[in-house]
């Protein structure tokens, strides 16, 4: 057991409570994912082929091939550019994921761990779209953003990775400007009322 | 005591009479109604004059009742929230109100600098720039602040603004631009077919003219106040935004609207902004923004009074105000009939009709006889009444004259389509003879124009053009609209025969009211040689300001057209740009503001550094620990300390911020050879290399160090202010130039929280965090050798034997999650060997007294050879920058290269940016030889030191030369020297 | 301005960054008779009124180098491709 402490991203930056307007149901419902396993898998030149099948026969997702998901037990892999996936899991907490990937990829995709190097921020409920709208120039229509959409983009001139995970979106975001991003949230979510959750 | 509302029709109108709501007006106790702006509110309480002219400081009054409004401006609310040039035909009556005229000292009835009428004549057109000229040291100190207090609109608060404001996003199918008959009608056309739609209207009530129109739509009152009937189908998806104006249409259907939320409110509520700003992106876009009354030009038109004919019936009939007891119209049209129907209707006294037309009108004649009212066929010659008008002065066509008493002219010269959206990428407007007015001409991609902003006069053709738009622009979307129910209306109209002035001897004829532009300024810019209505604007200032001319311009180029004996139709107008509307500052900010202008990143033991009491310092969108002071220091002492203790001790720095960069591949030390001037094809795994990079015509780019972690993985350091440049300079050299390489590039500079460890006692501090059997000692883990390491119970680690600092040192990077955690368990293990943190401030003491080249020395005009790493450039190899880094010119001697500088009194600062000259030369640009880069107080030296840029300067070690900083005034003698100042082999930090 | 982005999709201008003309190619840096070519390269352009392939990086997105064709006098952006060949 190691003696030195691991702090998530958001750590001492937010804490769980009602922000904004105080009283009827939240609009957003925020919460930090925290000890879950981050990394970028880009595919060595020529192994693209091999690559998604190791993936398919590894983790059971077919690697998608433009900016949404594919879902694998425990492990969600999001298309973030030509030959390059963002691996999001539960189950390989941490530094593990990179760790498994790296192992079960080898020569066929370079792995980096980002499981320190980004916050993870669930953001759900009914108001969470026009929330987004105020920093996000995407449209989140669901008409047009669905289930397992992703998209590489700004939050508040903010760099951010935001995929869609059933009503939920998901926001993985630069560890260095969580409390800038905290601040945007805040003041974006004020009008309709914001409750933070902790989820471990 | 509260004034009485002496011009209210009681009955009439769409405001709430059965509530009353009270205001202020330069102090005056008033009350209005909810519905009322605060110009109808001002009416019906009988004020006519609102304000002072910009130059003339002439009475004003309101002319028309939208946001067009030239003269009616006011200062709005006070204190923080005292806003200037706020248009009272715009701001929607409040409970508690406050509002004040503008350009008037001491009072708006009695203001001394109304003697600038007098002065009239000599203030012209072209007035600034012809007398104030010379002497130019005249301008700052006497002219421009004389100006300024004179002239100019409303004052704006000067403290901090306490509201809050946002921005926000939306995209649709169909935009709709203002909610007349015809948005309201394509909106519901391209809504009912399935689009998205947003309809947006400036205006705080939905309805555009028909509020103002007195006449049915479908057999129903055309006014609100009903409510619509509910369609039986699924709702449609359409977002109506009022008090919403778009103010901007931008390449590929990007529209900017500013909505203001709580405008109207005495101070926004808990949790909202003040406005909110809208970036749209609308597939197809239809503009139907109406169309602006244009006046007639005559003298002394601009007293109180005289208003537009279709804002008299906006104030009789939606705000049930009569702006007027006694009524002459002056109109060149029949529409403006309608004004003398609606004034009589509502009991007021219609004096005359004065018709300027040759032919005159029998429809006018017969509006006449119905209201009473003295039929003329003339003009209007002049207008008595300082301060609101009381007579006013008729010219029949057959020369005769006559007085006609009277309160309100109401004139009217025809109506311009609002087109202004529709040139702002560029489109320009047609002129159409018959309507005599310029129409929207060619339309960027995926815009449609309808109603009366395309030249449509009558209700039925604005509903019928409004489908018709709507439904093709749903058809454009995909979508399937339904067959038209609206018959395509009679387009026949007679051809307008535009009054564009009356040649008057006497009187100021104002063209533009807010910028007091007279006819004869006009006639003067077309005097002297100004042709073209661009530049008569820039020349008279005809059109500027926050009205942008939009009841003047027509009437400007008209009367330009004439002066020049030209066709109106081939001079044009002036060209329209956003914004639509005056924008404020904050809602462009939105967000963005004070602390939040921008992002700020923080390193994983940003706290940690805080509670030691840090002093940060912004390096990009970085807070970097600058110096660690403690009680009673000076920065200077707290530098030393921090220098002298690492050099002795040692020190522990947070390097977080430097761009790491995770190079892998099979090619990716063929890759890395060809970003950096020196090779890495050879460098081992376990080993770390210094590299520069260059840019293609050869001047350094970045410089950094590159650890092979495996044989096909590198892991490479940029400085934190260009590791986004490198990381995209990179994605560049591997997409564009080198893709047939197998390589890959993710920056990894968030992952990693990296502290440099340097010191005599740095290895006994790293040792301390190992978990046990790892060995780096000297030989095991020499300078510049790099490996993975477990510490402190297994967590992993990353160490570098590197120094910048020129002692023995270690960076040690963990995952960031346990950086705050590794911070302390160092500050924990050194406490025995003296450890203290340094910051920046040290850190760039310490290089300086290495004579690494940092960001001054990387400053876009230096080459390897400058930086004393020419040798270091591969003769063998391909790599940017090497052709033009090999220039002749790049490379010789003469070129300013890096030195040291000693002052010769060790106390002396030499300061950065100061210049070298030879001793006993002066300080003047043809002796200049260099520039100082960085300068420091070295402890070790107990002297400051310097690097700079010289001439031939390493051949040149042990000259004294003058160092002058003529911006900051100082002169001081330094020598030469080799900029390494401390441990010149590089002794320490192999140990 | 708005860019169709081959990965991303449509987005707006802020998400690019402009390099310059697509159309120079670099020449051989180890070929010594190339410094005609070098300064053409590194220096000299066109300026076209009308379509123009530029480069753009897609640096708030996906990270691809893009070749834009664009109208310099419309602003209309006739075609996005990947600045990698067969990507
Ligand atoms: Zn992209």
């Amino acid at each position: 057991m190691s003696s030195l402490k691991s702090m998530s991203a958001l750590h001492g930056i937010v804490s769980p409570g009602r922000y904004g307007k105080q009283d009827g149901e939240p609009g957003v419902v925020a919460s930090e994912r925290r000890d879950i396993g981050l990394a970028t898998i880009a595919a060595r030149k020529g192994h693209e082929a091999d690559l998604t099948a190791a993936v398919k026969a590894a983790y059971g997702a077919v690697l998608p091939s433009g900016p949404g998901s594919a879902v694998g037990p425990g492990v969600r892999f999001i298309g973030i550019g030509p030959g390059q996936w963002f691996a999001v899991s539960e189950t390989l907490a941490n530094e593990a994921l990179a760790d498994d990937l790296a192992e079960r990829l080898k020569g066929l995709a370079s792995v980096a761990d980002h499981s320190s190097g980004r916050a993870i921020i669930r953001l759900e409920g009914p108001e969470v779209r026009a929330v987004l709208a105020k920093g996000l120039a995407l449209d989140l229509d669901p008409r047009v953003f669905g289930d397992g959409a992703a998209a590489t983009s700004t939050i508040g001139h903010m760099g951010a990775l935001l995929w869609r995970d059933g009503e939920a979106y998901d926001i993985a975001l630069f560890r260095s400007v969580g409390g800038s991003f905290w601040g945007w949230l805040r003041s974006a979510a004020a009008a309709f009322g914001l409750e933070v959750v902790t989820t471990s | 005591m509260a004034g009485r509302q002496t011009n209210r029709l009681r009955g009439h109108g769409l405001v709430d009479q059965g509530t009353t709501v009270s205001f202020r007006f330069d102090g005056q106790q008033l009350t209005g109604h909810p519905g009322d702006t605060l110009a109808s509110a001002l009416l019906a309480n009988g004020i006519r004059l609102v304000g002072r002219s910009f130059k003339y400081h002439r009475p004003r009054g309101i002319l028309t009742a939208g946001s067009e409004e030239p003269n009616a401006l006011v200062e709005l609310r006070q204190g923080a929230r005292r806003e200037p040039n706020t248009r009272a035909t715009t701001i929607e009556l409040y409970d508690g109100l406050e509002a004040a005229s503008q350009n008037r000292w001491p009072s708006l009835k009695a203001d001394l600098l109304s003697l600038n009428q007098l002065a009239a004549p000599l203030l012209g057109a072209g007035f600034y720039y012809k007398t104030f000229m010379w002497p130019a040291a005249f301008w700052e100190k006497l002219y421009e602040p004389m100006i300024r207090r004179a002239a100019g609109l409303g004052y704006p608060s000067k403290q901090a603004d306490p509201d809050s404001y946002e921005k926000t996003n939306a995209f649709c199918d169909v935009l709709v631009i203002g909610a007349g008959p015809a948005g309201l009608s394509a909106a519901l056309a391209a809504a009912k077919a399935g689009a998205r739609v947003i309809l947006c209207d400036e205006d705080f009530a939905l309805g555009g003219r028909l509020l103002s129109e007195r006449g049915d739509v479908d057999g129903e009152s055309g006014a609100p106040g009903r409510r619509p009937r509910r369609p039986n189908s699924s709702p449609p998806d359409c977002r109506i935004l009022r008090r919403t104006t778009v103010f901007g249409a931008y390449d590929g259907g990007v529209y900017a609207a500013v909505e203001r939320v709580s405008d109207h409110l005495p101070v926004p509520p808990e949790h909202a902004p003040r406005q909110r700003l809208w970036r749209i992106v609308a597939k197809q876009a239809i503009v139907c923004a109406g169309a602006f009354e244009r006046p007639i030009v005559f003298g002394d038109n601009d007293r109180p009074g005289v208003m537009l004919a279709g804002a008299v019936r906006t104030y009789v009939n939606r705000f049930g105000v009569a702006p007027g007891q006694n009524a002459v119209i002056f109109a060149d049209n029949d529409a403006a009939l309608r004004t003398a129907t609606d004034l009589a209707d509502a009991g007021l006294t219609v004096q005359a009709i004065v018709d300027p037309r040759p032919q005159g009108s029998a429809a006018a004649e017969q509006v006449a006889a119905g209201t009473g009212a003295l039929y003329l066929r003339g003009v209007i010659e002049k207008v008595r009444g300082a301060h609101g008008v009381r007579v006013v002065g008729v010219r029949d066509n057959q020369g005769g004259t006559r007085t006609i008493k009277c309160d309100l002219l109401a004139i009217s010269g025809g109506w311009n389509p609002a087109l202004n959206l529709t040139t702002h990428l560029g489109g320009k407007p047609r002129w159409d003879d018959s309507r005599a007015c310029l129409v929207p001409g060619d339309l960027p991609a995926g815009m449609r124009v309808a109603g009366a902003a395309v030249g449509e006069v009558s209700t039925e053709a604005c509903l019928a053009s409004g489908e018709a738009a709507g439904a093709g622009a749903a058809r454009d979307c995909g979508f399937s609209p339904s067959a038209p129910s609206r018959p395509a209306p009679d387009r026949q109209i007679a051809p307008a025969t535009p009054v564009w002035q009356v040649e008057t001897g006497r009187g100021k004829a104002f063209v533009d009211s807010q910028n007091d532009v007279a006819v004869s300024d006009v006639k003067l810019a077309a005097r002297e040689g100004f042709r073209v209505p661009d530049h008569v604007k820039r020349y008279t200032t005809l059109g500027m300001a926050t009205d942008q001319g939009k009841t003047s311009n027509l009437n400007g180029a008209a009367i330009l057209a004439e002066a020049t004996g030209r066709y109106l139709g081939a001079v044009g107008s002036t060209t329209f740009r956003p914004p639509y509307t005056p924008v404020s500052i904050g809602a462009l900010a939105g967000h963005h503001r004070g602390t939040d202008f921008r992002p700020t990143r923080l390193t994983p033991s940003h706290r940690w550094a805080e509670e030691q009491g840090a002093v940060f310092v912004e390096v990009g969108m970085w807070m970097r620990a600058l110096m660690f002071p403690r009680p009673e220091e000076s920065a200077q002492e707290t530098v030393n300390r921090e220098v002298a203790n690492t050099r002795a001790h040692v020190g522990v720095c947070d390097v977080s911020t430097l761009g790491k960069i995770d190079v892998q591949g099979t090619d990716a030390a063929a890759f890395l050879d060809k970003v950096y001037i020196n090779g890495f094809s050879k460098l081992a795994v376990g080993k770390a290399r210094y590299g520069l990079m260059l840019r293609e015509d050869g001047f350094a780019m970045d410089d950094g160090t590159t650890a092979r972690l495996a044989e096909d993985h590198f892991y490479m350091t940029t400085t934190t202010a260009n590791a986004v440049r490198v990381s995209q300079h990179l994605e560049f050299c591997q997409e564009v130039l080198w893709p047939e390489l197998d390589v890959q590039t993710v920056s990894a500079t968030e992952q990693w929280a990296q502290y440099a460890v340097a010191g005599p006692n740095a290895r006994a501090v790293i040792a301390a965090l190992l978990d046990s059997g790892q060995d780096i000692s000297n030989d095991a883990f020499p300078y510049m050798a790099c490996g993975t390491f477990k510490i402190c119970g297994g967590v992993p680690a990353r160490l570098f034997r590197l120094s910048f600092s020129g002692e023995l040192a270690y960076e040690i990077g963990v995952p960031a999650r346990y950086g705050d955690g590794l911070i302390r368990a160092i500050m924990d293990a050194g406490a025995a060997h003296g450890i203290a943190p340094y910051g920046t401030e040290a850190l760039g003491v310490m290089r300086i007294e290495k004579g690494h080249a940092a960001g001054p020395e990387l400053n876009g005009q230096t080459t390897a050879h400058d930086l004393g790493l020419g040798r270091m450039m591969s003769k063998k190899k391909d790599f940017v920058g090497r052709f033009l880094g090999e220039r002749e010119a790049l490379n010789e001697p003469a070129r300013a290269a890096l030195v040291g500088l000693k002052p010769l009194d060790p106390k002396v600062r030499v300061s950065a940016g100061a210049h070298l000259v030879p001793k006993g030369a002066d300080a003047v640009a043809a002796n200049d030889q260099g520039y100082v880069t960085s300068q420091a107080y070295s402890p070790e030296l107990k002297s400051f030191v310097a690097l700079a840029m010289l001439s031939n300067g390493p051949a040149r070690h042990g000259e004294v030369l003058k160092v002058c900083d003529p911006l900051r005034g100082s002169e001081t003698l330094a020598e030469v020297c080799s900029p390494h100042f401390v441990d010149p082999d590089g002794e320490r930090l192999r140990v | 301005m708005r860019i169709t982005c081959p990965y991303c999709g449509e987005r707006a201008l802020d998400e690019f960054t402009y390099r310059g003309d697509a159309t120079v190619k670099r020449p051989d840096s180890l070929d010594e008779n190339t410094a005609e070519a070098w300064v053409d390269y590194v220096y000299l352009r066109d300026n076209p009124a009308g379509p123009h392939k530029e480069l753009w990086h897609h640096g708030a997105g996906c990270h691809a180098w893009l070749e834009v064709t664009r109208d310099t006098v419309t602003h209309e952006i006739l075609d996005v491709a990947f600045a990698r060949k067969g990507c």
